[in-house]
């Protein structure tokens, strides 16, 4: 509870620091908050005194985990677009204070045990982003991309709010322990729980992205500045799924047979959907929306095995996607092509080794080529899920199969030394863009050895 | 720990040397492995099981990371540092040897080599496999002939989704095991329905690594395009770690599937036999030539190999080594003929005998040793494995004979239309020092271990005993 009111507070302090018209003071106040966040949290792993208390927030080794994560990813995301918000510099408070906000909302999605703050933290962490994607003003995609996603949006949270309200109706009760030990005496369940957990489980595969409610994401993927399309991949997601598993493993778990079919079918749908459209994509944050389409096809494995490792893997996995999201954000940030085009990515080896190697690096690991992080993170739920659902786990084998192939291309892309890159300029990285590309890169190669940790 | 330890550090540091100073330091690095590797040698006693890795802790998956060597391991490990020595050696007045990059991948090859062989984790195993396959493709696609992007684009897709499978099987026999290691996997206990399918898996990763026919499509483009020290980084180390994991792993894991299996991979072995030796006759690049040659050699070789017995697997071990050696020897050989006169087309060729006596010569005793005569050593190993299959079916073991003949026909027909006839070309310059030297090493341990390849079959023996004998008591226990 402390750290989340010092990111809030942060956030709200870096609107004033703004004032000052430095904007390297502002990111100084964000990284202080967020460091003293994350210090407060990891005391309170073994100490669970805090300052604050509300009922409604319970902070687990679960959510402190994922706490830690998304503040993690939220750090790296904020230095890495730090150039991008310098070119406006009016508006740097307003961008990094909306990324600390939203990173508010996260933290309550992963530790509420209140189906009312779940919907509050939801909705924190939702509008800022409606906001920051809209932030280029310039260009109509961005504007597109605003509007699409909060009006698709605001209808999924709509939805959201329906099926609590049914689940209320069902059980009398917001408080999640409740709620599951009242669904778990019952035998039979009256049907307006069932209409509720369907309208829930819809408005999650939407804020997941999974198919067939993922038609938003490559347009607001693509659409909204880069920054904010590595904040979303990583931060938001991991949000989403944060309170995803936790409501459906720990408070419907008795409706298992009742959602998992479901549940199954669009899995598998959403790791084809993504792949096969993945295929034939030019553009570079189009191709990422897909594959990040593909791979919540993978994580909804562990949402559906009840096992008690499901939990940590979707940790883990998380952990493992948005170390090579943000390093190829940043990437992208650097390279700076207009229209996004994969050819701008064409000879980066050769123009800059060094932001080749971490390229190559991220999208292997996404691929799941060990001894790489994104392999141990693709691993851990496969092999969970196996003794569960062996037909999934085969169909999401083929899937890496498949994914191989694009990943391949745009790493041959990469490397490739006989294409010649468009231009010569050089690239100019920064010392910070280069702080946050060590810190993917070493949580690219070693972030396996983390396995045991989580 | 320094067998890996050296190849890494080498690697690491090959990236920074001074470029003029580059092929000296990637030879030191190929000497310095095999001095290594000897003084492991000379200190291993053929019964005992060497650990080099062996944390006690287990990580919560699984994963134990147990790393050792045994005879078998041992010789593998000795095979890959000789043969990555040669490919140093060769290359070394070639452009690419004074190129860091292409010298760093070559030592991360190794690593990754060495760590195949000597892992007994089955998921440490797994991800040294896939780390083989990144400086492989690496070196093919920087360094690499016309159009072999798309060549490049369907090896990496074809292994990397045998590897695939091979992960699902590792995930499946998982499931049953308490842990990785070797020993445990070994002591799962499976149904006859899912030893099949474990079996399977593993079995459609080495059969596109080996690569077995009708997986082999990938094989000869991938061969062609690649500049030489690929080409036999791939067949004379790459694909013997498919026919060691035969051995170490999808025999021992999935044993009981055994008695429904063997017969179709010992047909497939054979048909790739047959099959890849009739188009090694009507080929007209010799590379592809020798490409071809590769997979008609190994599917005896695979076929070997499921035919576990103590003689059979000596055999393959025997064979693997001689192939290795031969196909760095062949692969050299039309690498110098393309380097000198640009062409690696049988048409465009003729009367080099006449120019270079000295490569004549090497290349011929090479091709002698390729259709495997008497006192070289792959006519041991060849008899063996014949005399294996014979005993197993007669019928296959006469067609799998033919081999014999239609070997000599295809590397005697290379033979001739290179190098005798009228000359075609231009001077045709003789062999420098590194070939020379080479083609030595490779010539005198083919004659060594032909004329007494009881070395060989002494030094593995213990380790092949114990194997076959574990392999043999999980079978009875099971039943």
């Amino acid at each position: 509870m402390d750290a989340l009111i010092v990111i809030f507070l942060s956030g709200l302090l870096s609107l004033f620091v703004a004032f000052a018209k430095k904007p390297i003071l502002v990111l100084l106040t964000a990284c202080a908050g967020l460091i003293t966040a994350a210090i407060l949290l990891m005391n309170q792993w073994n100490n669970p005194y805090s300052l604050f208390d509300y009922k409604g927030l319970e902070f687990t080794h679960t959510s402190i985990s994922y706490s830690l994560i998304a503040i993690l990813f939220a750090f790296l995301a904020i230095l890495a677009g730090f150039k991008s918000f310098k070119e406006q510099p009016d508006h740097v408070g307003d961008y990094i204070g909306l990324f600390l906000f939203s990173l508010t909302g996260a933290l309550c999605m992963v530790s509420f045990t209140d189906l009312f703050m779940f919907f509050l933290g939801l909705e924190i962490m939702s509008i800022p982003i409606y906001v920051l994607a809209g932030t280029a003003k310039k260009d109509v995609r961005s504007s597109e991309a605003a509007l699409k996603y909060f009006l698709t949006g605001s209808f999924a949270t709509g939805i959201l709010l329906f099926g609590i309200a049914w689940v209320y109706g069902a059980t009398g009760t917001f408080d999640v322990n409740e709620l599951a030990s009242v669904i778990n005496m019952e035998d039979t369940h009256s049907s307006l729980l069932y209409v509720g957990v369907l309208l829930i489980l819809s408005s999650f595969l939407f804020k997941v992205g999974a198919a067939p409610f993922h038609f938003w994401s490559p347009d607001v993927y693509s659409g909204s500045p880069s920054v904010v399309t590595g904040f979303m991949a990583a931060v938001v997601k991991l949000g989403a799924f944060g309170a995803f598993i936790k409501l459906f493993t720990v408070c419907f778990p008795a409706l298992h047979d009742f959602w998992s079919p479901a549940l199954v079918i669009l899995a598998i749908l959403t790791m084809f959907v993504g792949n096969l459209s993945a295929l034939s994509q030019t553009t570079f944050k189009r191709l990422l929306a897909y594959s990040s389409i593909t791979h919540v096809g993978y994580a909804l494995l562990t949402i559906l095995t009840q096992s008690p490792e499901s939990e940590s893997n979707l940790i883990f996995y998380l952990f493992s996607y948005g170390f090579s999201v943000i390093a190829l954000i940043t990437i992208a940030m650097i390279i700076n092509d207009e229209q996004d085009r994969l050819e701008a990515f064409k000879g980066l080896a050769k123009r800059n080794p060094i932001l080749g190697f971490v390229a190559v690096l991220a999208l292997l690991s996404l691929a799941g080529v060990p001894p790489l992080v994104g392999f141990f993170g693709k691993y851990l739920v496969f092999s969970t899920a196996i003794s569960e659902y062996p037909t999934l786990v085969i169909i999401a084998i083929i899937n890496s199969g498949i994914g191989i192939y694009y990943y391949l291309k745009t790493v041959i892309t990469v490397v490739s030394k006989d294409e010649l890159p468009e231009s010569n300029a050089k690239l100019s990285v920064t010392g910070i863009q280069w702080f946050v590309l060590a810190v993917c890169s070493f949580g690219l190669l070693f972030g396996g050895f983390f396995v045991s940790c989580i | 720990m320094e067998l890996l330890l050296i190849p890494f550090l080498f690697a690491l540091v090959s990236l920074v040397v001074p470029s003029n100073f580059v092929r000296q330091f990637s030879l030191l690095g190929g000497i310095v492995s095999l001095i290594v590797t000897i003084g492991h040698l000379c200190s291993f006693d053929t019964n005992t099981f060497v650990s080099i890795l062996d944390p006690s802790f287990i990580t919560s998956f699984g994963l134990t990371c147990k790393m050792g060597y045994d005879g078998m391991s041992l010789f593998m490990v000795l095979l890959t540092n000789v043969i990555t020595f040669l490919i140093i050696l060769s290359n070394y007045n070639r452009d690419l040897a004074s190129n860091r990059s292409f010298t760093a991948l070559v030592f991360f090859m190794q690593l990754g080599l060495l760590g195949v062989f000597t892992s007994f984790d089955g998921l440490l195993f797994y991800i040294f496999w896939e780390i083989t396959l990144i400086p492989v493709f690496l070196i093919a696609l920087w360094y690499g002939g016309s159009d072999r992007k798309q060549a490049l684009i369907k090896f990496f897709i074809y292994t990397f989704i045998g590897s695939l499978a091979m992960l699902l099987s590792l995930m499946a026999i998982k499931s049953y095991a308490k842990s990785f290691s070797h020993s445990d996997l070994m002591a799962v206990e499976l149904t006859a329905k899912s030893a099949f399918w474990i079996f399977g898996g593993f079995f459609l990763a080495f059969a596109i690594k080996i690569p077995l026919f009708p997986f082999h499509t990938w094989q000869p483009n991938t061969y062609t395009t690649s500049p030489m020290a690929g080409t036999m980084l791939l067949s004379a180390l790459m694909l013997k770690m498919a026919l060691y994991g035969m051995i170490r792993w999808l025999i021992p894991l999935a044993p009981e599937a055994l008695s429904d299996v063997t017969y179709p991979v010992v047909v497939l072995g054979i048909i790739g036999v047959v099959y890849a030796g009739i188009l090694a006759i009507k080929q007209n690049d010799i590379k592809r030539l020798f490409a071809f040659a590769s997979i008609s050699h190994v599917g005896l070789i695979a076929a070997g190999a499921i035919l576990y017995s103590h003689d059979n697997w000596s055999a393959v071990f025997i064979q693997m080594a001689n192939h290795s050696l031969v196909a760095v020897g062949l692969f050299l050989s039309a690498d110098i003929i393309e380097q000198r006169l640009g062409s690696r087309k049988l048409s465009d060729l003729g009367g080099i005998a006449k120019q270079a006596p000295r490569f004549a010569i090497m290349f011929g005793a090479l091709v002698l040793a390729a259709i495997s005569v008497p006192f070289s050593s792959g006519f041991i190993g060849e008899f063996m494995l014949l005399k294996g299959v014979y005993s197993y079916n007669w019928l296959i073991g006469f067609v799998a004979g033919t081999t014999l003949i239609v070997g000599a026909v295809y590397t005697l027909r290379a033979y001739q239309l290179s190098m005798y006839g009228a000359p075609k070309s231009t001077p045709f310059a003789d062999l420098t020092w590194n070939e020379w030297l080479a083609y030595l090493i490779i010539m005198v341990t083919i004659v060594v271990f032909g004329v007494y390849p009881q070395a060989i079959i002494d030094f593995l023996s213990p380790s092949i005993d114990s194997l076959i004998e574990s392999v043999k008591t999980i079978n009875t226990l099971h039943k």
